[in-house]
């Protein structure tokens, strides 16, 4: 009893100590808002700025850039139906952009106030998403590939420029327990009907009925479904290939060189194409400065800017002004800049009605459950 | 959550307005049971609602089996040590859930020692080696580490009640240790057992972290494709009846649970 009653009391003080620190917070950032005459606020994807970048546009617009985070497009979403507000730009993919679009929460963007916008290569303009981009100016992007650990692939003999090595048992046989693929309906279905050699977007229901025959029969293979443990397997060397974001094998791939380990980390995007997931920005209609958020924007589009996002995480980067600044390592990089060859295998992943995502639901229930 | 299952998935995720559609009432009602009857089409969410109760089960029945003797040994120690053993037990909570977990993944994992030590002894018997992380018996592991102090600590609370006298009456009356265990301890234990075992059971039911991070590819629980319905899918209407149904079933099982162990059934 005595002891429970010692226990209450130091929540107590404690559950005190929480609010007064968080009272002094409060405080704090009302007298920056004071000093400060503006706060950019920014909802983007964790780690997807440099910080020396952050710094020099605070330094140059007077103002302070507060960022929210958030792991993934259906987070965000979700955040935002159900009330958050007050965040000048946000940076979603494209699917996630049209559907914010479609919702009618984004301001139209102003081309006046954006002549860095030359700076973007056209083959990223104009998409399906945004036609004559309105609302939207691309910022980077990452493409959904295959990541290996090098050393054991070549040993192995084993091909790196196919999905055939994630799908076909003969291949798969001699990595067994060594594969994951991503735990996403949309991106294991897109790679398994590329290797079918359909389109990552197709709809037909045969088409991913075949699909899923060839994941159940691929998938005694695998490890496990992994989106995020997967860069960490692959740097310290449990996992051998993986189906995975360009960014996060990057990460990988540094991480294995950093800490010394006898293999070296690559990834490659299969012949028969992949995906790629570019991410815009756009202002939202809840965002108090506008004008500021065009200068930010404005600001990302120089090369320089842009560079340091790639040359922090390995980002593909749209801006062709971009390559004299980044790392000599990587311009070479065909995820980074692909050529016109690789360029015309990637598909930017559209979105599917209620109806279509249900079935597809069923059909990752069905290729989780045998 | 019984009115969303009865209606329609948004465009964006979320829901259709009913106020919308009843303009156009008879294109779409707004209310449907269109989503029961998907559920009921399909054998296949069945299955993973038997998967679901099975691997609970197991969970539950390996959590008795530990905790009953830790239990009853911190139940007869002495009361210098008690505490410290309770607060032993319920250490672990002093840390996040999701770092156990992932503590996990490195104990498990091919490359740790465990697995090595595992393996070598495997070997040496001729058999192929395994691999414990991304595996049934990985999400086993994870179900059991985090729920079993809630059964050590009711069945702890039940035992530590427990009169002695009974326990020395039964031995002057010649019964064995066993009989002593069987015909006394364990019957007054009952209400513990059980409500240790709701604790376990249920939480067990809809857990969808252990099986996204320890799981391999086939270890889909129910807690997954629920999450996944509202998260991925976004289609609440049939994340909404998965629970309910789910809920009906736990009910059912609770109730049954509770019947069967209604005091006057056993005869001692």
């Amino acid at each position: 009893m005595n002891s429970s009653l010692i226990l209450m009391r130091l929540n107590l003080v404690l559950l005190i100590l929480i609010s007064v620190i968080g009272c002094t917070h409060q405080e704090d950032s009302i007298v920056s808002t004071q000093t400060s005459t503006r706060i950019l606020q920014i909802f983007n994807w964790n780690n997807y700025i440099a910080p020396e970048t952050i710094q020099r546009f605070e330094a140059s617009c007077d103002c302070y850039m507060k960022q929210d985070y958030f792991s993934d497009n259906e987070e965000m979403l979700a955040k935002l139906s159900a009330g958050a507000t007050g965040y000048d730009l946000i940076v979603p993919t494209g699917n996630a952009m049209d559907t914010l679009i479609r919702q009618g929460v984004l301001i139209p963007l102003d081309k006046e106030l954006l002549p860095n916008l030359k700076n973007i290569h056209p083959a990223y303009l104009n998409t399906q998403f945004d036609p004559g981009n309105q609302f939207s100016v691309p910022y980077a992007y990452t493409i959904t590939l295959l990541g290996f650990n090098a050393n054991k692939i070549r040993d192995l003999g084993l091909p790196t420029d196919t999905w055939a090595i994630i799908f076909e048992p003969q291949y798969l046989q001699k990595i067994k327990g060594r594969v994951t693929v991503l735990d996403s309906p949309r991106e294991l279905l897109a790679a398994a009907l590329l290797y079918l050699g359909y389109a990552a977007n197709d709809q037909d229901e045969a088409h991913w009925n075949q699909a899923k025959e060839l994941i159940i029969r691929a998938k005694p293979f695998w490890a496990a479904f992994s989106n995020t443990s997967y860069i960490r397997e692959m740097a310290i060397g449990d996992l051998w290939v993986s189906h995975g974001y360009s960014n996060d094998l990057f990460q990988a791939a540094m991480d294995a060189q950093k800490t010394k380990r006898p293999f070296a980390i690559d990834y490659a995007i299969p012949k028969q194409g992949a995906v790629m997931s570019l991410d815009s920005m756009v202002l939202h209609k809840s965002g108090k400065y506008p004008d500021l958020a065009h200068q930010f924007i404005n600001f990302m589009l120089d090369g320089k800017n842009s560079a340091e996002l790639t040359n922090l995480i390995g980002s593909g980067n749209p801006n062709v002004t971009a390559k004299p600044f980044i790392r000599s390592e990587l311009v070479q990089n065909k995820v980074i800049f692909p050529d016109e060859d690789t360029f015309s295998r990637l598909e930017m992943i559209t979105d599917l009605n209620s109806t279509q995502r249900r079935i597809l639901s069923r059909i990752w229930t069905e290729i989780k459950l045998r | 959550m019984v009115l969303t299952s009865f209606r329609l998935p948004g465009e964006f995720g979320g829901l259709v307005p009913i106020h919308i559609l009843s303009e156009d009432a008879n294109e779409n009602p707004g209310l449907t049971i269109e989503t029961y009857q998907f559920f009921f089409s399909d054998f296949i969410y069945f299955e993973i609602f038997i998967k679901s109760f099975a691997v609970a089960t197991l969970t539950t029945i390996i959590c008795i089996v530990m905790a009953y003797p830790l239990a009853s040994l911190i139940a007869r120690s002495h009361k210098k040590f008690r505490h410290l053993m309770i607060m032993l037990v319920v250490l672990p909570f002093a840390s996040n859930f999701l770092i156990r977990i992932y503590a996990w993944m490195i104990i498990l994992g091919p490359e740790s020692t465990l697995s090595h030590m595992i393996n070598s002894i495997l070997s040496f018997f001729g058999i192929a080696p395994v691999t414990l992380l991304f595996s049934p018996f990985a999400v086993l592991i994870g179900m059991i580490y985090v729920h079993l102090p809630f059964m050590i600590l009711p069945l702890y609370t039940n035992l530590e009640q427990h009169d002695p006298i009974l326990l020395d009456a039964a031995q002057d009356l010649g019964a064995s240790s066993w009989q002593r265990f069987w015909y006394v301890t364990w019957p007054q234990s009952l209400p513990g057992i059980f409500s240790g075992s709701a604790l376990v059971f249920i939480p067990v039911l809809g857990m969808f972290a252990i099986p996204d991070i320890l799981g391999g590819t086939s270890d889909i629980m129910i807690g997954n494709l629920i999450k996944d319905q509202f998260l991925s899918t976004r289609d609440w209407p049939f994340g909404s009846t998965l629970s309910i149904m789910l809920t009906l079933m736990v009910l059912v099982i609770v109730g049954l649970l509770s019947w069967l162990a209604r005091p006057g059934t056993r005869t001692i």
